[in-house]
């Protein structure tokens, strides 16, 4: 008795006030809530709801004088066995998704509280659909009736709530508004955490203007349309069976039909023989203007029976007549029958083709129910017409064959929609959503993501032959196990002319191996020259493509292998740069399909022979494409060093100081991984057992040409899947710019690069799961140790490392400094913001384990320029 | 001192033209503050510089009520012009409309707010049941919130046309800012009830020329005709009733 005095005391914005305060904490309880409480809880409600589905139904059509009983019956029905039922096993609490392999977990959480408003046509439905669907979410859950429908709506929530709370659930976890005012809906719509409104634009309006997130949803204007194929009998019973629905009351029903003209007279024909009733010259326009005043529906008529609205117009039906339909030709809302019309009430339309009769729909949907439902009945073997009407139609449902009404709600007439009274019309109909709303609307989903490395694979060519005299073997193989009919080999004129190729040709001739040469590849190989080579070889067609040479004889055999397989390659396309090569947004063409690709290398260098790049010049705009793509890796590679003998001393000092560039880059690089850490390892300390040697006595150290070749070769399968790093960004930059041959210019850089990576605190460092920390430092001590350098920590093996790389450069005759190479001050100058910004901009900046900022590789290029000491590297 | 020539005599105030002034006496019944509203609503439309009589002085009357004079202004009101020239109506909506949009563009803050004005007469209404009421309100709340220069009884003799062809407007105790399309609803409105044959020439007009959707208008129509309702005019309740009997889709 005390507690209702109180209450008296309190006015109703108090009153709500005190009601949220509970509800909250009703609902914080029932947060806590397992799985199975919860389903337990839905359970007990939606059988509550159920059982008590006649009286809430007579009660609906008793307080709001609208609609049928029976069908009422029929909805509270519905609300609580298909809601049930569509998600009886459905998890909404804790952790709802894993996948262990990917450290994925999804949590639902509840939002909290939920604002409903809920309408006069479906009052006790809607109730019981909101009000389980809170339930099985954990939410609590603040019902706004409308006035004119309070009673039965407030019981419909009573049912369910008496029988939440017997099943467990907390007091207070459903909660209603005794006395409806527009000045509580709208505080409950602000205080809520969510709003689910179904109810008119106005109210849905100001449930999105409340400044909380809505699910609100729209008024429908369905149209119908029979087209010539559609079975007659079935869409105009279908139609009837839907219109008459609750006397017309579900947003979702047919507001229109338009048949088209060579079924028209049949579709009337049945519509008259099941009891509609077709009006007939002014009783048109007396019904219309009965039903419809400013473009707006008549309260009086809405949910009332066809013989009551002619009875209103002044027009006389038969009383038992199911549907008043208007035959009218105008699509605009001027015409009255163009609206929705809450009521059995349907306008017919004629169309001379199923264009026709698309655009009239549209126009009725867009004016009238923009984004709600359309319906179409038509012979199912129609695919064109039905894909058309799907194309064409701003509606968020497009049911087939179906009554709208049935159709539109889900889980009746098919059964992967959504069962759900409250049917979103998406942006058409200014809704936040475009579907069925269901409880999955009402939870927050937390995923919990764990980290993971990269997945990272190795990849090499299919076959690596090597060992000294391995080629004859090698392409003995291309005859006698391939059958390879026709061998096209790309090679440079120097090599050409040197001999190099005979022993290739003898061999293929031997096997009967048809064959061709192009030997024109020129240093920095340019596309132009490709396109040559490919004119050749597409006259020729092999079966076979041989590389024979540097790395510019294999870029070039490796681009005219991608326009011989695809003429159409768009080189702008698949030189664009990507983060990784996995994700990245073009997708190579498959290659292989026409040639096989030999590639055997005669400088141990650049590895091209085992790595999937290639690097063109389009020598009219003076662009370099480098490409990379995995698709670019030759099938074969043949390693013998009997192809690298005489290779000049230039060469030999440039193409093996990038190769232990190679291998230490491959081996600091984010992507670095255990398959590739070894044999990075291994090429540092070949190239520093041998390339003294090899340099000094060429030809006559037969062996550390050998170990050199495998160097080469080994760093090249490093790199070709741990990639390179910034050193090679601005060795590419300063090649280009100031003509220094590409070993060189990654030697001159080298150490400075090398200091400024063995930060311990790096500006920033770089991005890849795989790379914990920051430890390029440990990184090259490792290097250092496995070549025998100890320091007494890891700062001074490092400086060890440094210095018998500065002592191997010295050795092979690389300059102090890119100065002493020979670059003018004032050219070095003039170009070194543009080389900065291009290094940086490079496709091997992103594996360098310190993210370079432009500003610290333009410090970098001054240092190495002028040959400072390269311990200021470590000040950047 | 000039003759009195008596313009309008209604049951509240008399207006009548005394040389170049035209004087609103209201009688002793009516409310001071409404008619020094009136006045000030004048005052602000006059300063934002919206065409209007100059507004000359408020005064207490003989009778114990309030005046308000205005200067006068020559030339005819187009509900005159429309009278006169029957060929000539199209043009004189059009007239309506250009004056009704040009109104829109002016911003006068110191006016109360349509979407306001129109809850407080729904909130009086003790005609209708609390549930139309409501569903009233609530097509009012959903109204997104404007701010253009709305006259509130925009009609043709409330226009003047000068011989030069400027226009002045008269009557501004109903102004508000607000939304456009609820002042094109009043107007509307009054169509429907003096001149049923121009309601719909005219909506569509308006819509046209303000490149608004007619159903956006039609949407303030039961808020209006309710508005109008308070007015207890018994030959205008029928209609009204009819207007406000709408039904929200939902």
């Amino acid at each position: 008795m005390a507690e209702k005095k109180t209450d008296k005391t309190l006015t109703p914005v108090e009153q709500l006030e005190a009601k949220f305060a509970v509800m909250r904490a009703a609902q914080r309880e029932f947060g806590k809530y397992s799985q199975e409480q919860v389903d337990q809880i839905f359970q007990a409600a939606a059988m509550a709801a159920n059982k008590a589905r006649i009286p809430l139904a007579k009660m609906a059509v008793e307080e709001t004088g609208m609609g049928v009983v029976e069908d009422k019956v029929i909805k509270n029905h519905y609300a609580a066995e298909y809601i049930y039922n569509a998600y009886r096993n459905a998890r909404t609490c804790g952790v709802i998704e894993e996948d262990a392999a990917y450290g994925i977990k999804k949590i639902a959480e509840p939002i909290g509280l939920v604002a409903a408003v809920i309408p006069t046509t479906n009052p006790t439905s809607t109730a019981i659909f909101k009000t389980l669907i809170c339930l099985k979410t954990r939410n609590a859950i603040l019902i706004s009736p409308h006035p004119r429908a309070k009673k039965c709506t407030i019981e419909a929530a009573r049912i369910v709530y008496e029988a939440a709370v017997k099943a467990g659930a907390p007091k207070d976890i459903i909660g209603w508004i005794d006395e409806p005012s527009l000045e509580l809906t709208n505080k409950v719509m602000k205080e809520a955490d969510i709003i689910l409104a179904t109810g008119g634009p106005g109210m849905v309006r100001a449930a999105y203007s409340s400044g909380k997130p809505a699910l609100g949803v729209g008024a429908g204007n369905v149209p119908a349309i029979i087209d010539s194929s559609a079975d007659i009998r079935l869409a105009v019973n279908s139609i009837i069976h839907s219109k008459t629905f609750d006397n017309g009351m579900i947003c979702a029903s047919e507001q229109s039909v338009t048949a088209l003209a060579d079924v028209y007279d049949a579709v009337k024909a049945e519509f008259e023989r099941r009891g509609c009733y077709f009006l007939k010259g002014k009783e048109i326009e007396k019904v219309g203007n009965t039903v419809i005043i400013n473009g707006g529906v008549n309260a009086k008529i809405v949910g009332q029976s066809a013989y009551n609205i002619a009875k209103l117009a002044g027009v006389k039906v038969p009383e038992k007549t199911k549907i008043l339909i208007g035959e009218v030709t105008s699509t605009d809302i001027s015409e009255p029958f163009a609206h929705e019309k809450l009521s059995p009430v349907l306008a017919m339309y004629r169309a001379e083709t199923f264009e026709q009769a698309l655009d009239m729909s549209e126009q009725l949907l867009m004016d009238g129910g923009p984004g709600h439902t359309a319906s179409l009945f038509i012979d199912p073997a129609e695919k064109e017409k039905m894909a058309e009407h799907a194309r064409r139609m701003h509606a968020c449902r497009i049911v087939v064959n179906t009554p709208s009404s049935h159709g539109g709600i889900g889980d009746l007439y098919n059964f992967r929609l959504t069962p759900s009274l409250t049917l979103g019309c998406g942006s058409w109909g200014g809704n936040s959503v475009s579907h069925n709303v269901g409880a999955f609307d009402l939870l927050n989903i937390k995923t919990v993501a764990e980290r993971r490395e990269n997945m990272l694979w190795l990849r090499l060519p299919e076959k690596v032959y090597f060992k000294r005299g391995c080629m004859p073997v090698a392409l003995d193989e291309l005859g006698n196990v391939m059958h390879k009919k026709k061998a096209f080999i790309v090679t440079d004129t120097f090599l050409y002319k040197n001999g190099y190729v005979k022993p290739i040709e003898d061999k293929l001739n031997s096997m009967g191996i048809q064959h061709s040469c192009f030997w024109d590849v020129a240093p920095d190989p340019t596309l132009q020259c490709a396109l040559e080579g490919v004119k050749q070889m597409r006259s020729f067609e092999p079966d076979v493509i041989i590389a024979l040479g540097g790395g510019s004889p294999m870029d070039a055999a490796k681009i005219m292998w991608v326009l011989y397989e695809h003429p159409d390659a768009n080189f702008e396309d698949m030189a664009m740069d990507f983060m990784d090569i996995r994700k990245r947004i073009y997708t190579y063409p498959e290659m292989g399909k026409k040639a096989y690709f030999v590639a055997i290398p005669t400088s141990s260098g650049t590895g091209s022979e085992v790595t999937p790049f290639a690097i063109i010049t389009d020598a009219e705009t003076g662009t370099k494409w480098p490409l990379a793509d995995y698709e670019l890796m030759p099938n074969m590679a043949i390693v013998d060093v009997d192809n690298m003998m005489n290779q000049p001393k230039g060469l030999t000092a440039a193409s093996g100081i990038d190769v232990m560039t190679h291998a230490l880059e491959a081996y600091v690089s984010v992507m670095a991984s255990d398959m590739t850490d070894g044999i990075a390892l291994k090429a540092t300390k070949l190239v520093f057992d041998n390339l003294p040697d090899a340099y000094n006595l060429g030809a006559k150290a037969p062996k550390a040409r050998e170990h050199m070749a495998m160097a080469s070769t080994l760093a090249g399968e490093a790199f070709a899947n741990a990639f390179l790093g910034v050193n090679h960004s601005m060795a590419h930059k300063l090649g280009a710019y100031h003509h220094i041959p590409h070993g060189v210019a990654n030697a001159l850089i080298l150490t400075y690069v090398m200091r400024y990576n063995a930060s311990e605190v790096p500006t920033k460092m770089g991005t890849f799961p795989q790379y914990e920390y920051p430890h390029a430092l440990e990184r090259y001590c490792d290097v250092a140790r496995y070549n025998g350098l100890v320091g007494k920590d890891d700062r001074e093996t490092f400086d060890m490392l440094i210095d018998k790389i500065e002592e191997l450069k010295k050795t092979i005759g690389i300059p102090a400094s890119i100065q002493e190479y020979g670059v003018k001050e004032e050219d070095f100058l003039a170009t070194l913001d543009e080389m900065t910004e291009n290094a940086f901009n490079d496709q091997c900046t992103g594996a360098n384990p310190r993210y370079p900022l432009m500003s610290e590789i333009r410090q970098l290029y001054l240092l190495a320029y002028y040959g400072k000491p390269t311990k200021e590297a470590e000040k950047i | 001192m000039s003759e009195r020539i008596i313009l309008e005599q209604a049951a509240n105030k008399t207006v009548y033209r005394e040389g170049s002034r035209i004087v609103k006496e209201f009688t002793a019944s009516h409310p001071m503050s409404g008619v020094l509203n009136e006045a000030y609503i004048h005052a602000c439309v006059e300063d934002a510089g919206v065409p209007v009589p100059r507004l000359l002085g408020v005064t207490p009357s003989e009778n114990g009520g309030w005046s308000i004079a205005m200067e006068y202004v020559s030339g005819k009101t187009l509900q005159e012009l429309m009278d006169e020239n029957p060929e000539k109506i199209d043009e004189y909506l059009e007239k309506l409309v250009d004056i009704q949009l040009e109104t829109g563009r002016y911003r006068v803050p110191n006016l109360r707010n349509t979407r306001q004005k129109m809850i407080d007469a729904i909130q009086s209404l003790a005609e209708i049941d609390a549930s139309t009421r409501y569903e009233l309100l609530q097509r009012v709340h959903g109204m997104a919130q404007h701010t253009k220069l709305c006259h509130g009884d925009l009609v043709p003799s409330n226009i003047v046309l000068r011989e030069d062809g400027s226009y002045c407007i008269l009557d501004w105790a109903h102004a508000s800012a607000g939304n456009a399309g609820a002042d094109a609803a009043i107007t509307y409105l009054k169509f429907s009830l003096d001149r049923p044959e121009l309601a719909e020439k005219y909506l569509r007009l308006f819509c046209r020329k303000a490149d608004m959707a007619i159903q956006y208008v039609q949407t303030w129509m039961p808020v209006v005709a309710a508005q109008q309702l308070t007015k207890h005019r018994e030959a205008e309740k029928e209609l009204l009733e009819k207007w406000i009997s709408v039904a929200e889709y939902q």
